[in-house]
């Protein structure tokens, strides 16, 4: 008897404690402790910047780490500074900064492809860069980068456009014409080229692309819709179930790889590879493979302008450099993105790295590709097809969870779990759901 | 004065520092596991009543996490392939364990090869095993569908079709797991008196009656450490599905752990809801352990 009323009381007091701690929120409760952000320029002088450290958080893509290192000692040696780089893998990048924050050991400067997990942390640049340093910049990229109330949490360093590519051999083994970059042609006339050179090489399939919700929204734009913009959930029933036909269709009777769809859950899957193994004569991706391909292609190959169907162009992502407002010297910080984003140094590094350029001038003047230049060239026309929409969804928050669920609903229709009207009204009901949980 | 009270005295006596002493030695290891363990667990019951997006700023939720967990149908579908794969598995793993333990106990030579052979599995990394049979298994162009072709047997769609892909995660998750049940079998084996086997074969039984009324009845307590670790393995698997199906196709070989892990790390990042499922994973491990456990002291009582 007694035993057990003891046990009774211990596990009380147990209870009792996790109770108390229960009670204790995990962290700070939104809404305490936000700071203003600054909105009149301080003035600083250069020279106050010598002998402090950054810290800047990066992740590669490959050939812009060297530019990047040549351009970091560049500014150490121009403001007596020590800048500390610090590479990452992607995958780990959010969840490494978001650790780092929360142990108060923030980064100054990291490199992003969004700003959506970091937004309440960044500091708005206008305070250090000025209110008209974001006119330097395309309008397009400076979207994503732009937070509430108009503040500059980011600097666009770099821009990438999705796009298909074609094997320029294979076309030419079957005897069908490579589209003109000057005149785009329809997705009827790319499936059909691509139908075509499959059943004259036969090839194993006529097209494929990565499985991302990203490079499906090429299409969803393409066909004039997309996902979620302007913090407002925008998928139209009608245009995406017309956009997202003719790939069910191809997967259907396995023109487009059904298995590399399925085969791979929930996780992003490249299709670069396909390509590279001549097994598709059609791929859509993104201009970051031109220096890839370069590279492993053992067969010619060109980038092909985008497929039209309501609008012509592709979709756009890119990159961000962004300070974060916890970090120790922001206005070191500052002075480092904009250095890293003059001209001539946004040139070198997206020269280096094979991507399209954020400023102004450098669209308006041309960039000399050290290689590739023509397939650069097939980009950089793409880009001033591509509609404003691609920029609004690509930049929203609720973007990342939609795309998720925009690959999900093609692979079920395609794995036979919905037809596809009601994969696309789910769709949609999802996005909604996400935009009201993270538009706020 | 009896002898025992004599000796409690004697502890009551005992100076304070010896007294400490003990508690001393465990203060480092339960200082790691109070920092490590024991406080994430709790401030992960904590977080679970919260929504926050950075682990850092959090907003009340009460039990609305626990609710929006619960009303999703997409939720249960993965509690089902839970259930599944958990049954399965625990199943398999001591059919096929046992199975092993009496193959490899009655091997007079080379019983060491067949021991390591079985447990090589269990140190692979899951992840490296998952890449591996997702080559294997590939439809076009894997191993396994290029033998059976020369065998005249059709493509198998082992990774995309539903319910295939499921068995092939079952046992992939079982030949991973399996050598070391049938380690912790093996020892319950050898630990039986081999002078019962004797009787047994004097009285004139038959090696099946041997296995069914000796072996397998005094090999419970190890059966039963095998079904409880099991049963956490099974509701724990994540790594090697991901690398191997990514929970796909559609979904069916998606498990609790991975929509946790898809709450908890992938844009947008949920750690409320994630901390939710935690939860209730722990729930459900908990009361399925206690559940074994006590079912396990009852036969030990008879």
């Amino acid at each position: 008897m007694a035993k057990k009323s003891r046990t009774t009381a211990r596990l009380l007091v147990a209870l009792t404690a996790v109770a108390m701690l229960s009670a204790c929120a995990p962290g700070q409760v939104e809404g305490q402790g936000s700071s203003a952000a600054p909105t009149a320029v301080k003035s600083v002088d250069p020279a106050e910047f010598a002998g402090k450290t950054l810290n800047y958080v990066y992740f590669t893509d490959g050939p812009d780490a060297e530019a990047t290192a040549q351009l970091i000692s560049n500014f150490e040696e121009k403001y007596k500074v020590k800048v500390n780089l610090e590479t990452l893998p992607y995958k780990d990048l959010v969840t490494s900064v978001q650790a780092r924050l929360s142990g108060g050991n923030a980064p100054d400067v990291v490199r992003l492809t969004g700003l959506t997990d970091f937004r309440d942390d960044l500091l708005d640049l206008r305070g250090y860069l000025g209110a008209d340093y974001a006119k330097e910049f395309l309008p397009g990229p400076v979207v994503g980068a732009t937070g509430k109330d108009g503040k500059m949490l980011a600097v666009p360093s770099d821009l990438t456009l999705n796009g298909p590519f074609v094997n320029v051999d294979m076309f030419k083994k079957a005897g069908v014409s490579l589209p003109d970059p000057e005149k785009p042609w329809t997705w009827t006339e790319m499936i059909d080229a691509a139908t075509k050179v499959q059943k004259a090489t036969g090839s194993q399939y006529a097209f494929a692309m990565d499985k991302s919700g990203h490079r499906l929204s090429t299409i969803l734009n393409q066909y004039g819709t997309a996902l979620v913009a302007n913090g407002k959930a925008e998928l139209d029933v009608e245009k995406a179930k017309k956009a997202l036909t003719p790939l069910i269709e191809m997967m259907g009777d396995n023109r487009m790889p059904r298995d590399f769809w399925l085969g791979s859950g929930s996780r992003y899957a490249g299709a670069n590879e396909i390509f590279l193994a001549q097994d598709a004569p059609v791929y859509l991706s993104g201009n970051w493979q031109v220096g890839q391909f370069a590279k492993n292609a053992k067969f010619e190959w060109a980038a092909a302008p985008n497929p039209c169907a309501d609008n012509c162009g592709g979709f756009p992502g890119g990159k961000y450099m962004a300070a974060l407002k916890e970090g120790k010297n922001p206005a070191l910080a500052a002075e480092f993105i904009r250095f890293m984003n003059t001209a001539e140094n946004q040139e070198t590094f997206i020269k280096a790295g094979g991507f399209l350029p954020t400023r102004k001038d450098l669209a308006e003047k041309g960039v000399a590709y050290p290689a590739r230049q023509s397939d650069m060239d097939v980009f950089l026309k793409d880009l001033a097809r591509t509609p404003d929409l691609g920029y609004a969804a690509n930049s929203d928050p609720a973007f990342a969870g939609s795309a998720t669920e925009l690959v999900n609903a093609v692979s079920d229709v395609v794995g036979g779990k919905k037809d596809l009207s009601t994969a696309v009204s789910d769709l949609q009901k999802k996005t909604q759901s996400l935009v009201e949980e993270l538009d706020q | 004065m009896t002898a025992q009270t004599a000796t409690r005295l004697r502890q009551r006596k005992a100076p304070l520092k010896m007294r400490l002493v003990p508690y001393l030695f465990l203060l480092p290891n339960m200082a790691i596991f109070g920092v490590f363990t024991v406080w994430p667990a709790i401030n992960g019951f904590n977080i679970s009543m919260y929504s926050s997006s950075n682990g850092r700023t959090f907003r009340w939720e009460g039990a609305g996490n626990y609710q929006r967990i619960l009303t999703d149908e997409d939720f249960w579908g993965i509690v089902r392939n839970t259930v599944v794969y958990a049954l399965s598995f625990v199943l398999l793993s001591v059919v096929v364990g046992v199975m092993l333990a009496v193959l490899v106990d009655q091997q007079r030579r080379g019983r060491t090869f067949f021991r390591s052979v079985f447990f090589i599995p269990v140190l692979i990394s899951p992840v490296v095993a998952g890449l591996v049979w997702n080559w294997m298994l590939e439809r076009q162009n894997g191993l396994i569908n290029t033998f059976l072709g020369s065998l005249g047997i059709p493509e198998i769609p082992w990774l995309v079709d539903n319910n295939l892909a499921m068995v092939v995660v079952i046992g992939v998750g079982t030949w991973m797991q399996v050598g070391f049940y049938m380690l912790i079998l093996l020892a319950g084996l050898q630990s039986i008196d081999p002078s019962v086997y004797e009787a047994a074969r004097i009285d004139g039984a038959s090696r099946w009656r041997q296995f069914i009324s000796l072996t397998f009845p005094l090999l419970q307590p190890s059966i039963l450490v095998v079904v409880v670790l099991a049963t956490i393995h099974g509701f724990q698997a994540f790594d090697f599905i991901y690398t191997l199906t990514g929970g796909g196709p559609v979904g069916a070989t998606t498990l609790i752990v991975q929509f946790i892990y898809e709450n908890g790390f992938v844009s947008p990042i949920r750690y409320g809801v994630a901390s939710a499922g935690s939860v209730l994973l722990f729930c459900a491990i908990f009361g399925l352990t206690i559940v074994n456990w006590m079912i396990g002291r009852k036969r030990e009582a008879a």
